[in-house]
């Protein structure tokens, strides 16, 4: 994974909101929050047929932090996002954006919001990329040569300045999930829904994306829910993560709290010589997750932190192992994942 | 048209950061974004109808201009139509067709009107469903209706000049001359129209609803020569029904150069109250079927 570096980087500029963020700071406390959900539920059908999708869901989102809501397919989160977008009427329960109830006053609220929900499906690929940006920023309230300046510094963050005259159905896959995020950042919503915002993305996009992403929502102090099925993604962007399943929430925590509080670090040793005896000592002494064997060598993965580690490698000396390799195994938040929605 | 968005400047909640350069920027009542628009010391100004009627406009005008192809193909298809009208039924029915052609070319132009706006805007909303921006134009604090009515008045804009040029061209085929008293022929036909786009409204509400049914309500525009042809019998109930009264006006003000204040007032108003009437209820069947849409969940879905 590279998350942690890149993570480590795109926080850097905005320290000061994710400190306080992780920490629950009290400057956050203080504001008001920028997404209220209460008692949401929603079911599609009826009788028989009747399908939960959202049952009793309830979460805040602080101002300024950038939230990935997480969980397998149907396990109600589009439905949720569009109840909170006021796009599907819940049944029960109530969402405020901005202070702002959604389902009671819907243009008020939208005047803090917008969304990306389709991907690279979000604009009109006729228009060129600037045209794009002033028209949904005029869609989204405002008078598109009042942020004329800040579409430009958006362009050249998004690495789009060349292409701002070019139509976007003349831009190759990635380029048209930019255009697509920048014209919902075009606006001036300042809470953002973005729906799998790399969908589709080679590795190397992928990672701009989410760079200027974390970078552009830091500076603005923008407010982000963020959906994707790529772990890496949301690792990399959010700093809380709120995961859904069968409907209901099942983990809401900070990204750190979630990694930390896995009991998944590891380590994995190589050897010619594990076998028999060596590999019955250590199953005895460590939990050993996997044992797999390539060609002369038996590589054995056990769940351990730093002080195992000097246990095992006592162990395999005293059992005159010779270790070829020895690597660490981190905890991400795929196993997170795992964990929570297999609970 | 001068309505405009609540002022979003200093809506304070959020503008309430931890970092406290942005607190700063907020308490002199600007967006820390703003910082890099030049310099105003104020945020962005709210955008009102008038902003979205001209955006709405620019980018039917921009896709006019830019793809052609499908304007000029239109202006084509629908003239080697009246063409083979024209010259068969003069091949048929001589002079008899010979001494109708003003009446046959009004129609027709009232015709190509209707369907361009009927199905201009009965069709874009289908595809703004499957460009996956319709949500976008839902979550506009302008509303959604706002923005529908916007686009469908741009698609009538576009409409009036496509049947315009194809009217001109219809002339000359025919050696026919009309008047073209332009107040009198914008106002009617578009009160005309507006009917017709309440119908369109429908459409694309049914068709939020119940997705691929274009097909279905592309048939409605079958029944609009039966409409357009009304005056030619008794109208009597007729001119309730959209397109029927706006004909007959229409058809006085082309071929016998009747201004729209010479019309009698009760024909003007049954042609206003009918305009009203088929728009109001199509407004309403939109509403009721994007409001159904989002109940049922299926809003954007295609």
């Amino acid at each position: 994974m590279s998350s942690q570096r890149e993570r480590d980087r795109a926080r850097s500029d905005n320290a000061a909101d994710l400190d306080t963020a992780r920490a629950g700071g009290s400057v956050q406390e203080a504001a008001a929050p920028a997404i209220t959900v209460e008692g949401l539920r929603k079911q599609f059908g009826d009788g028989a047929d009747a399908v939960t999708a959202v049952d009793d869901i309830s979460f805040r989102v602080e101002p300024g932090s950038v939230v990935g809501l997480l969980g397998p397919n149907g396990a109600g989160k589009t439905t949720t996002i569009k109840c909170l977008l006021g796009m599907i009427v819940p049944d029960a329960g109530s969402v405020s954006v901005a202070g702002v109830d959604v389902l009671a006053n819907p243009r008020a609220a939208y005047r803090h919001v917008d969304a990306m929900l389709e991907g690279a499906r979000n604009d009109y690929w006729r228009l060129t990329v600037r045209e794009n940006l002033r028209y949904f920023a005029t869609i989204g309230g405002v008078k598109p040569d009042d942020v004329a300046g800040r579409h430009d510094t958006l362009l050249d963050q998004l690495d789009l300045a060349a292409e701002a005259d070019t139509a976007v159905r003349d831009l190759s896959r990635g380029m048209k999930q930019k255009v697509s995020l920048a014209s919902v950042l075009a606006t001036d919503a300042d809470v953002v829904f973005l729906d799998e915002p790399t969908l589709g993305l080679d590795v190397e996009s992928s990672l701009t994306l989410r760079r200027e992403l974390r970078r552009i929502v830091g500076e603005r102090g923008l407010t982000a829910l963020v959906t994707s099925h790529d772990m890496d993604v949301i690792e990399d962007v959010c700093d809380r993560v709120i995961i859904v399943n069968d409907g209901r929430v099942v983990a809401d925590d900070a990204v750190d709290s979630l990694l930390g509080g896995l009991d998944a670090q590891g380590i994995r040793v190589a050897s010619p010589d594990l076998e028999g005896a060596p590999l019955r000592a250590v199953r005895d002494q460590f939990e050993v997750r996997a044992v797999r064997h390539q060609g002369n060598h038996t590589s054995v993965e056990v769940t351990t932190g730093s002080d195992g580690f000097y246990e095992l490698v006592a162990l395999l000396r005293a059992h005159d192992v010779t270790v070829s390799s020895v690597d660490t195994i981190e905890s991400d938040l795929e196993s997170a994942f795992l964990e929570v929605t297999r609970e | 048209m001068t309505d405009s968005v609540d002022d979003k400047t200093g809506h304070g909640t959020n503008d309430r950061r931890a970092d406290g350069g942005r607190q700063a920027a907020s308490e002199a009542g600007r967006r820390p974004a703003d910082e890099g628009t030049g310099g105003r010391g104020d945020g962005p100004r709210s955008a009102g109808l008038v902003d979205l009627t001209l955006a709405v406009l620019k980018r039917e005008y921009l896709i006019f201009v830019r793809y052609p192809a499908d304007a000029v193909g239109g202006i084509v298809v629908s003239l080697l139509f009246f063409a083979l009208l024209f010259y068969g039924g003069r091949a048929f029915a001589g002079q008899a067709l010979t001494d109708s052609i003003e009446g046959l070319v009004v129609g027709y132009f009232l015709w190509t009107l209707s369907v361009g706006a009927y199905s201009s805007v009965a069709n874009d909303i289908g595809s703004e469903v499957q460009w996956g921006t319709l949500e976008r134009h839902f979550m506009t604090p302008f509303g959604f209706a706002p923005v529908a009515f916007a686009k469908g008045v741009a698609k009538v804009v576009r409409s009036f000049l496509l049947s315009g040029i194809t009217l001109a061209a219809m002339l000359v085929i025919t050696d026919t001359t009309l008047q073209v008293p332009v107040v009198t022929v914008v106002v009617v036909a578009g009160l005309s129209i507006l009917s017709v786009l309440g119908l369109g409204f429908a459409a694309g509400g049914l068709s939020v609803l119940y997705k691929r049914i274009g097909s279905w309500l592309g048939l409605l525009q079958f029944g609009f020569p039966v409409l357009v042809a009304a005056p030619a019998f008794e109208l009597g109930w007729t001119r309730f029904l959209p397109l029927a009264q706006g004909s007959s006006l229409l058809q006085r003000a082309m071929v016998e150069g009747t201004r729209v204040w010479e019309f009698p007032p009760a024909e003007l108003a049954t042609l206003v109250g009918v305009a009203v009437v088929y728009v109001a209820g199509g407004y309403a069947v939109f509403h009721y079927t994007t409001r159904r849409a989002r109940r049922l969940g299926v809003l954007g879905d295609y």
